[in-house]
């Protein structure tokens, strides 16, 4: 059930990371943890609440730094310092970072004149119709739904093109037709290195090539969804936290 | 620095635009500054009969209270949604990112100090000579960039670390007291025609260091 991280894929961002660990204070998040993604990989990051799978996602996109280890992006070294690596990456996070008082439009053509993007306003109405909201691209996130809101996080995030996209707990708060449009977004990057932090099993099994379990900061297991069964990756997954099926948490 | 500049326009006008469908930074900001005058107006004018000094102490309170009020406000909106982060996200220097904020928190603490002066001048009979307010103005400008190199620091510091918003002017106020007194000290000369060039001196310099330390510790306060 344990792989090694797979090689030969065709595109050139690859993500490695080398015995990071994250300390806050006397609390370590993560704990000395190493991985490699391949290019157009997708792997989910699961474990249960608490475990550092947000942590270890933002020291992906840079907003956290590592105490100790590196983590490496198509062979840059990742630092805050170094912005031009976001040219590289898109980052999902659970807030939409997002401006309540501009509109859909507005929020999307900020980060486009951010990244400095040559075709801003076609890519902007381009990345709303990807994802179905070029209809309400003069409205304002502030009278959007918890869906809408994650399309347009998306869409800003999609905005430059990125090779590496990041997303944290995208399914969460969803209802069912959210969850079925977010997937059939999601579906038209397959090309894409995708890394992606749930606790849920069933979608992440659906949508991930591989996947890491973390708990209590550590990366406990390393599994290859492909080929598995979604029966066998819960087992692998509850042993790897130590709880009975069904049983998250302690 | 076309683009470095570019980034510190586009957050400039973001900001602007967001404050004018809001006008939440600039209301609040005013409507207490307003609030300070009234009370030197109702405490003191019968009883204080020099308005220059009235009037350039209820200038530089409303000043120092209405910007931190400002500040916390400016932070507050780029905290909600992580709004920040996506800045951060984007390939820009971060040192963009800070201008981009002091430049806008300058100009809202600026704009709320005409207002303030205006309100002196009616409320309390500060009625300096039109080159003495074009001159004030100059003074108030350059205190407004001090205050918002340290204040953006300061404001975000406590927004993204958790402290409670009571600490931002705990954090605040100690560090503006020179911009504070060279204010003081510059309306004082101004009205009376005393030499200002020391007292100049020290608020450019200081409203300098004030935005060098911001530029230099800026990514360090945004990161976790």
């Amino acid at each position: 059930m344990t792989s090694a991280p797979r090689t030969g894929r065709t595109r050139a961002a690859t993500i490695r990371v080398d015995g990071v660990t994250k300390t806050y204070g006397r609390v370590t998040a993560v704990d000395d943890v190493s991985f490699a993604v391949d290019a157009g990989e997708t792997v989910g990051l699961f474990g249960p609440n608490g475990a550092g799978k947000t942590t270890l996602l933002r020291m992906l996109a840079g907003l956290v730094r590592p105490t100790t280890g590196t983590i490496s992006l198509g062979g840059s070294a990742l630092t805050p310092d170094d912005h031009t690596i976001y040219r590289t990456i898109g980052v999902v996070t659970h807030e939409s970072m997002l401006y309540e008082d501009l509109t859909a439009r507005e929020n999307l053509r900020f980060h486009a004149a951010l990244h400095d993007l040559d075709d801003a306003a076609r890519r902007c109405e381009s990345v709303l119709e990807t994802v179905n909201l070029a209809g309400r691209a003069s409205r304002r996130p502030a009278e959007f739904s918890h869906g809408l809101r994650k399309r347009l996080s998306l869409a800003r995030a999609l905005l430059h093109r990125p090779e590496v996209l990041l997303l944290d707990e995208p399914y969460t708060g969803l209802d069912q037709r959210s969850v079925a449009d977010l997937a059939a977004v999601l579906d038209t990057f397959d090309d894409r290195t995708v890394v992606l932090t749930t606790h849920d099993l069933d979608r992440g099994f659906d949508r991930c090539d591989r996947a890491l379990v973390v708990d209590r900061g550590r990366l406990e297991t390393d599994v290859d969804l492909d080929g598995s069964s979604a029966a066998a990756f819960e087992a692998a997954y509850h042993t790897a936290i130590g709880v009975d099926d069904g049983e998250e948490g302690r | 620095m076309r683009r470095f500049l570019a980034t510190v326009y586009r957050i400039v006008r973001k900001d602007l635009l967001l404050e004018s469908r809001t006008k939440s930074v600039t209301t609040t900001m005013a409507v207490f500054a307003l609030l300070v005058v009234l009370a030197f107006a109702f405490s003191f004018v019968k009883t204080f009969r020099n308005p220059a000094v009235l009037g350039r102490g209820a200038l530089w309170i409303a000043f120092v209270f209405g910007g931190t009020l400002g500040v916390t406000k400016t932070a507050a909106l780029e905290n909600r949604n992580g709004a920040l982060d996506g800045m951060l996200l984007a390939p820009v220097d971060r040192s963009a990112v800070y201008l981009g904020k002091v430049a806008s928190t300058s100009l809202f603490v600026f704009a709320v100090n005409v207002v303030t002066l205006g309100a002196t001048t009616v409320l309390l009979g500060y009625a300096p000579t039109l080159r003495t307010v074009v001159a004030l103005l100059g003074v108030v400008a350059v205190a407004a960039v001090g205050f918002a190199a340290v204040g953006v620091v300061v404001a975000t510091l406590t927004v993204r670390s958790g402290l409670d918003e009571l600490a931002l002017p705990l954090l605040l106020v100690p560090l503006v007291v020179p911009v504070l007194l060279a204010g003081v000290e510059l309306t004082a000369a101004l009205t009376t025609g005393a030499r200002t060039g020391t007292w100049l001196r020290l608020l450019c310099l200081y409203s300098g260091i004030l935005l060098l330390a911001g530029l230099a510790t800026f990514e360090f306060v945004v990161e976790e």
